[in-house]
């Protein structure tokens, strides 16, 4: 494509090749090399502040010299798609998901899981998914009778989380040494605050059920509930169905749930 | 078509492409602005209505941190927009940049303004897109365009095609730079002169840039001011600058506004009558009491070139 390109943009090319390498590629042809210098450094400080500020813990445990490599490389081998600022995490954890990224360093097998958790708390707090708040009855709780045979509501900057790893207790002194599956929720509570819960398998496999795919092919409350006790093999269906709107009633005092479909 | 005087408008700002027109009329951006970072969005909230802050009549935002935010920034946004008149000054448009035009974050652009009742946007004289190994990619910086035929030509045909899809005329801004493109044919009045012609856009002069880039490569701001095409200014900036070395000024908006600055913005007004000028204070942040003594003195230095 290069041969198609105007001079002026000839001179682009090779001006932001030398800043995102300036090891491999080679200045632009009388350039003042103190001048693109400036240049070196601001586009990389820019994005190392940007990319930094949302992954504090990974860049603890892997070191300063190793995260200053990554953002490095990061510059060098990713092409970003979006133009917002808030979507420069989201363009990092992209390129963690290459290959590339790990050409020239060995990162930890747990980094991208715990780079996706640190993200996750950006993305929920300035999160803009909606819900029509007229269409849900919030005064009726989740452990009366009649919500029984409805769909369950839940708050919209809600988000199901499965990692290979423990990552809500990794920091610099407890680096994972072995994968532990993990499930959590993230989620926006009515005061911006962003928080996480921790699941167990069962609640879980619950609330996916209870929140996916598309509102008039969800299940009713009762309809999961009977087909967790199915999968679980348990025939006590009743103890299940009151274990199973506890935790819901439970997720409702804490703002997850904000009730059922009218 | 003839552009008349921005500042003379007293309606709706129409566009010169199409008959939309925004909600807000141009003129709704007036006097003295302050950016508005994080760490002062607080601190304007809770100084509203004290006599202290009266001098700001507006703020500025760049579309690229506020666009689809939800949550607690939503709630700021929506503050604001409800007492402020806002302007857009975007970053990321990589007017300059080699590919396609981004029209998928303009319509976004387009959307946001209008949700907002936002009657100015304007961009950087710029680039900060990339093709590196044959992908489309995002610097997230003002990179500087080589002053040459070919380059104005281009320029001027995407921000046609900008203010096309917007319904409505932009202004650019003369930005900071740091190296000369060894190929660049033209000096930078000259170049600046040309796309604003041939997009027939508005011109948002930044008097600090001009002052930096004066240093930077040893021109007389002065006679740059003069040649600037008074009828195309809609819009101002002052900041401060880092100094490196002596004939190096980085543009960091981490500094008080520096006299030959404040010189230079005082000319232009007393040369082209007075604008809606933007305090810029994008680092080291002093508290709101002390910046606003900046913010007042563009408005005091105003109210006697309007006199």
């Amino acid at each position: 494509m290069t041969s198609n390109l105007l001079a002026f943009q000839q001179y682009q090319l090779a001006f932001t090749a030398y800043i995102r390498d300036p090891k491999k590629q080679s200045r632009p042809k009388n350039i003042d090399p103190v001048g693109i210098a400036v240049y070196k450094e601001i586009v990389f400080t820019n994005l190392f502040d940007a990319v930094s500020a949302c992954f504090p813990v990974a860049q603890k445990v892997l070191g300063k010299r190793a995260w200053l490599r990554l953002v490095q490389s990061f510059l060098r081998n990713h092409s970003a798609n979006s133009p917002l600022f808030r979507q420069i995490p989201e363009e990092f954890l992209s390129f963690l998901a290459q290959k590339s990224c790990s050409e020239t360093q060995v990162l930890p097998d747990y980094l991208f899981s715990l780079c996706h958790y640190e993200w996750v708390e950006l993305a929920v707090s300035s999160s803009n998914n909606t819900i029509d708040l007229t269409l849900v009855n919030v005064e009726l709780g989740v452990l009366n009778d009649e919500a029984l045979n409805r769909k369950l509501v839940f708050v919209p900057s809600m988000q199901l989380l499965s990692y290979d790893y423990a990552v809500q207790t990794i920091s610099p002194q407890k680096k994972p040494k072995h994968p532990i599956s993990t499930q959590l929720l993230a989620y926006r509570n009515s005061a911006d605050i962003v928080k996480f819960v921790e699941l167990n398998p069962v609640t879980f496999r619950l609330l996916s059920l209870l929140s996916g795919g598309e509102v008039n092919e969800a299940l009713t409350i009762n309809q999961t509930l009977l087909k967790i006790a199915e999968e679980l093999h348990r025939p006590d269906q009743s103890s299940i169905i009151s274990f199973g709107l506890e935790i819901l009633e439970d997720l409702r005092s804490q703002e997850v749930v904000l009730g059922v479909y009218l | 078509m003839t552009v008349t005087s921005p500042r003379m408008h007293s309606h709706v700002a129409t566009s010169s492409v199409s008959n939309i027109t925004v909600q807000q009329p141009l003129n709704a951006i007036r006097g003295v602005g302050l950016g508005l970072k994080r760490e002062l969005i607080p601190q304007i909230q809770n100084a509203f209505g004290q006599d202290y802050i009266a001098n700001i009549n507006f703020v500025e935002i760049a579309p690229e941190n506020w666009i689809n935010a939800g949550g607690k920034s939503a709630k700021q946004l929506d503050w604001f927009a409800e007492r402020y008149p806002i302007a857009c000054h975007g970053l990321c448009l990589s007017l300059g940049g080699i590919g396609p035009l981004n029209t998928d974050f303009l319509k976004q652009v387009k959307t946001f303004l209008h949700q907002y009742q936002i009657p100015l946007y304007t961009e950087h004289l710029s680039f900060s897109t990339d093709a590196y190994n044959g992908q489309h990619g995002y610097l997230y910086d003002l990179l500087p365009i080589p002053f040459t035929e070919e380059a104005v030509h281009y320029v001027a045909k995407r921000i046609r095609q900008t203010q096309d899809i917007l319904g409505q005329q932009i202004a650019i801004e003369n930005t900071s730079f740091y190296v000369k493109a060894p190929i660049s044919t033209m000096d930078e009045p000259t170049f600046l002169n040309a796309v604003l012609t041939e997009a027939n856009c508005l011109l948002h002069l930044d008097v600090n840039n001009i002052y930096v880039n004066s240093i930077n490569f040893g021109f007389d701001s002065h006679a740059f001011l003069r040649q600037m095409p008074s009828e195309r200014i809609i819009y101002s900036h002052v900041a401060g600058h880092h100094t490196q070395s002596q004939d190096l000024l980085v543009d960091t908006h981490g500094e008080d506004v520096i006299d030959p600055v404040w010189a230079l913005l005082e000319d232009a007004y007393g040369l082209f009558g007075t604008f809606p000028t933007l305090l810029e204070r994008d680092n080291n942040i002093p508290p709101l009491p002390q910046l606003m003594h900046e913010v007042n003195k563009i408005a005091e230095m105003q109210a006697s070139y309007d006199k």
